[in-house]
């Protein structure tokens, strides 16, 4: 007799669904978090006022020394390092010549807690990406069967956004919670670029933070956004969504859930007889001692990166390759997003206009780039991110002046200021990849992975137009550029792969067995109750932010794990 | 193994909202950071984040100092100034607990030059209000005009206003600062909202 019906292997943005999904479902679930379990009263942070901030928030020599690649992150400072492992901790490598910046959190919620929230559904044109020009395999699943699920995920998750929005590559169900409000010169800016681009679009972000909470957010202690944009130091509110806010909740009021936080996962536990699998091994990082934990059926939702390194580890006579394996693809054609094409600066007009609140959201210019507009030696395209908002006192300080006048100047809201800054689609390729060190190990005795990812002439294409693009947008609006990277872009600006912090497609889904992992409902060819909804299974990674997607097809996938189980199939 | 359940979280999480609601509900939810619960915990995560042990890097004569220019970069009006918002304490902080050695170097000669260098016969610290304004802004002026290369005081000048703009009563007396907006509006008259806000 199992312990579980699922042991679900991680708490993040897919591993909370899929508990869920599940526990509502009736069955028993245990997610197996390596993390600390979170604690809001001890670990958020969205209280502290500027003024209780020591040493003005600023990062200080303990940032550098114990968080050297998570301190590089926008959305880490003082008062979020907690929700960022030491890296010290958790080492890794890159193959020869090659960089890659890995960013994460091991805690209740995973990254779901840090992420921007920015929401997208995928649309048809990167459903058919793959088919279409010959990179990858092709996706198993079309727009059309993933829609109601994004539907699903929307409504439960809430995320705001503007219902009039008619965009081909971003479709959306039109039950958008109430959208932000563009700025004054937002406004203007939009008129200006779809006016002298037709070809274009700017459209308010799609943002999961509640601006009109459903009777089902309120009942699971969820509240409305205060548009205090503390987002990354946690949400007392419950207002944006998270697994601690939304999922986990939602899965533990089933009494059915049980979180086991503090073991890592190691391998997964097989019976070759069967050719099922039949739970997870692991240690548990506190106590250093071994744990066993069996379930029926187990989902793995560690992200990208873990989850291929737990198939990879877990390798017996018959699976030299690791489990789920026959493909050879798990670990490969490792995937993210490729930023850096940006344009920044100022704008005289519209000086009678300010703003109240502090808005966690920007604008976003979908792809035009290979779709309603050419784009010039790559395939694929990229979206923008952006704002435009009057200047606070933070890069007022620094201008000439003292006293009184000094004084009397910065009281006065700033000018206005504008940036934005390119998000694009990267290509499958096999080569890049993540493999298991031959004999380095962290300090709970797992291989530490080993990445090996490079930006091919595709990316730099892209991001060259990007720069460009931004650059001449800017000028459009009738703003003035301070700064921008057109023409100066090249293999060696582009920041590491990893960077996007949106690492996916290690163990991808598509419909041949010899071509991908996963088939169309996120279970493994190989065995028939393992599954896997976690970014790893993003057969392309289109350019718009990818959590939206995990959670429909986590939820999908759980839905359909759970009616195999019903029926006595896993 | 640790088996964990998430009700007691969960509840500790109600107990806390529930506490904030309420103390926004009396209308002083400005203040929550400094009330009971929550200003609890707020102190204790600052505790947790403390980098180093705290010991007083500059002089009482340095620090003289650095609230004169501090006070003449911000001097008090109709709000506060800069010594009144606690900026030279904030500073002995960076320099004491936060910073290296490299810093503290830097900070030490830096201030001693600028110092020496606004002082004549009488001493920066002994001129009027009046008179340190108009030593300090000519300095100033040559700085920023391009006639004498400064980015110690440059920096300086920057850390004295992030101070200051970051203190309560830069934030919320000098600046405008909410805590809890309640609401984003993208569009709003200057009239309206006729300050800088604080974050």
């Amino acid at each position: 007799m199992a312990d579980f019906d699922f042991v679900v292997v991680g708490s993040g943005m897919s591993g909370g669904w899929v508990a869920k999904e599940l526990c509502e479902r009736g069955f028993k679930v245990a997610v197996v978090e390596r993390g600390r379990e979170l604690k809001p009263e001890v670990d958020y942070t969205d209280m502290v006022d500027p003024w209780q901030m020591e040493h003005l928030n600023m990062k200080g020599p303990d940032s550098y020394e114990d968080y050297p690649i998570q301190s590089e992150v926008y959305a880490f400072h003082s008062y979020t390092k907690q929700f960022w492992v030491k890296d010290a901790d958790h080492p890794y490598e890159t193959a020869p010549g090659t960089r890659y910046r890995w960013r994460r959190g091991h805690h209740t919620g995973g990254r779901s807690i840090m992420w921007a929230r920015q929401s997208y559904r995928m649309s048809e044109i990167d459903f058919k990406a793959n088919a279409t020009d010959g990179y990858g395999t092709p996706w198993p699943v079309d727009y059309a069967e993933m829609a109601p699920w994004y539907d699903y995920a929307e409504e439960f998750a809430g995320v705001s956004g503007d219902n009039n929005d008619d965009v081909e590559v971003l479709p959306h169900g039109g039950k958008y919670q109430p959208p932000h409000e563009m700025t004054a010169l937002e406004k203007h800016m939009k008129k200006a670029i779809e006016g002298q681009w037709p070809t274009r679009q700017m459209i308010i972000g799609r943002a999961a933070n509640l601006t009109q909470p459903t009777e089902e957010q309120l009942a699971l202690g969820r509240g409305s956004c205060q548009a205090r944009d503390h987002c990354f130091r946690g949400c007392s509110f419950g207002a944006y969504f998270s697994s601690m806010s939304a999922t986990l909740p939602a899965a533990e009021r089933t009494g059915n859930l049980t979180l086991i936080s503090d073991v890592a996962v190691h391998k997964l536990s097989y019976d070759e007889a069967t050719n099922r699998v039949t739970g997870i091994e692991g240690v548990n990082t506190q106590t250093m001692e071994p744990v066993t934990i069996t379930g029926r059926a187990v989902f793995l939702n560690a992200s990208a990166i873990p989850s291929a390194m737990i198939l990879l580890n877990s390798k017996s006579a018959k699976h030299p390759n690791g489990l789920g394996n026959s493909s050879g693809h798990v670990g490969h054609n490792l995937l993210g997003h490729v930023g850096g094409g940006y344009a920044n600066g100022y704008f005289e007009g519209l000086q009678e206009f300010h703003h109240y609140g502090r808005r966690p959201n920007g604008f976003y210019i979908p792809r035009f780039r290979n779709h309603t507009e050419e784009g010039d030696g790559y395939l694929r395209g990229y979206g923008f991110q952006g704002s435009a908002t009057r200047a606070g006192w933070g890069g007022r300080v620094d201008e000439a002046g003292i006293g009184a006048g000094y004084k009397a100047e910065i009281q006065k809201p700033g000018g206005w200021n504008i940036w934005i800054g390119s998000f694009g689609e990267t290509m499958p390729r096999f080569e890049n990849h993540v493999a298991l060190h031959k004999t380095k190990t962290d300090k709970w005795g797992f291989p530490i992975p080993v990445m090996d990812c490079r930006w091919t002439d595709n990316e730099i294409n892209a991001v060259k137009q990007a720069a460009a693009d931004a650059h001449d947008m800017l000028e459009a609006a009738g703003a003035t550029v301070l700064a921008s990277n057109k023409g100066k872009i090249t293999e060696a600006y582009l920041s590491a792969p990893g960077n996007g912090i949106h690492e996916m497609g290690t163990i991808r889904m598509g419909d041949d067995p010899a071509e991908a992992p996963l088939n169309r409902w996120n279970q493994s060819h190989d065995i028939p109750n393992l599954f896997c909804s976690d970014g790893s299974f993003m057969t392309s990674s289109a350019c718009q932010n990818p959590s939206l997607s995990y959670m429909a097809f986590s939820a999908r996938a759980a839905d359909h794990a759970a009616k195999l189980m019903k029926d006595g199939v896993i | 193994m640790t088996r964990l359940n998430l009700t007691q979280a969960r509840m500790n999480r109600r107990s806390a909202l529930t506490g904030l609601l309420a103390i926004s509900a009396s209308g002083a939810l400005a203040a929550c950071g400094n009330g009971a619960g929550a200003g609890q915990t707020a102190a204790e995560s600052i505790d947790l984040l403390r980098y180093a042990k705290p010991t007083k890097f500059f002089s009482d004569a340095e620090i003289k100092a650095l609230s004169a220019i501090a006070d003449t970069i911000i001097p008090t009006t109709d709000t506060p100034g800069a010594v009144a918002a606690g900026v030279p304490d904030v500073i002995q902080g960076l320099a004491s607990e936060w910073g290296d050695d490299n810093f503290r170097q830097y900070w030490r000669e830096g201030l001693r030059r600028v110092y020496k260098s606004l002082s004549g016969e009488t001493k920066f610290v002994a001129m009027s209000a009046q008179e340190r304004e108009a030593v300090l802004g000519a300095y100033d002026a040559k700085v920023y005009g391009g006639e004498t290369e400064d980015g110690f005081y440059r920096d300086m000048k920057k850390t004295v206003a992030t101070a200051y703009y970051m203190s309560e009563p830069g934030a919320t007396e000098e600046l405008a600062y909410e805590p809890v907006p309640g609401e984003w509006i993208g569009q709003a008259p200057i009239s309206k909202y006729p300050k800088t806000w604080a974050t």
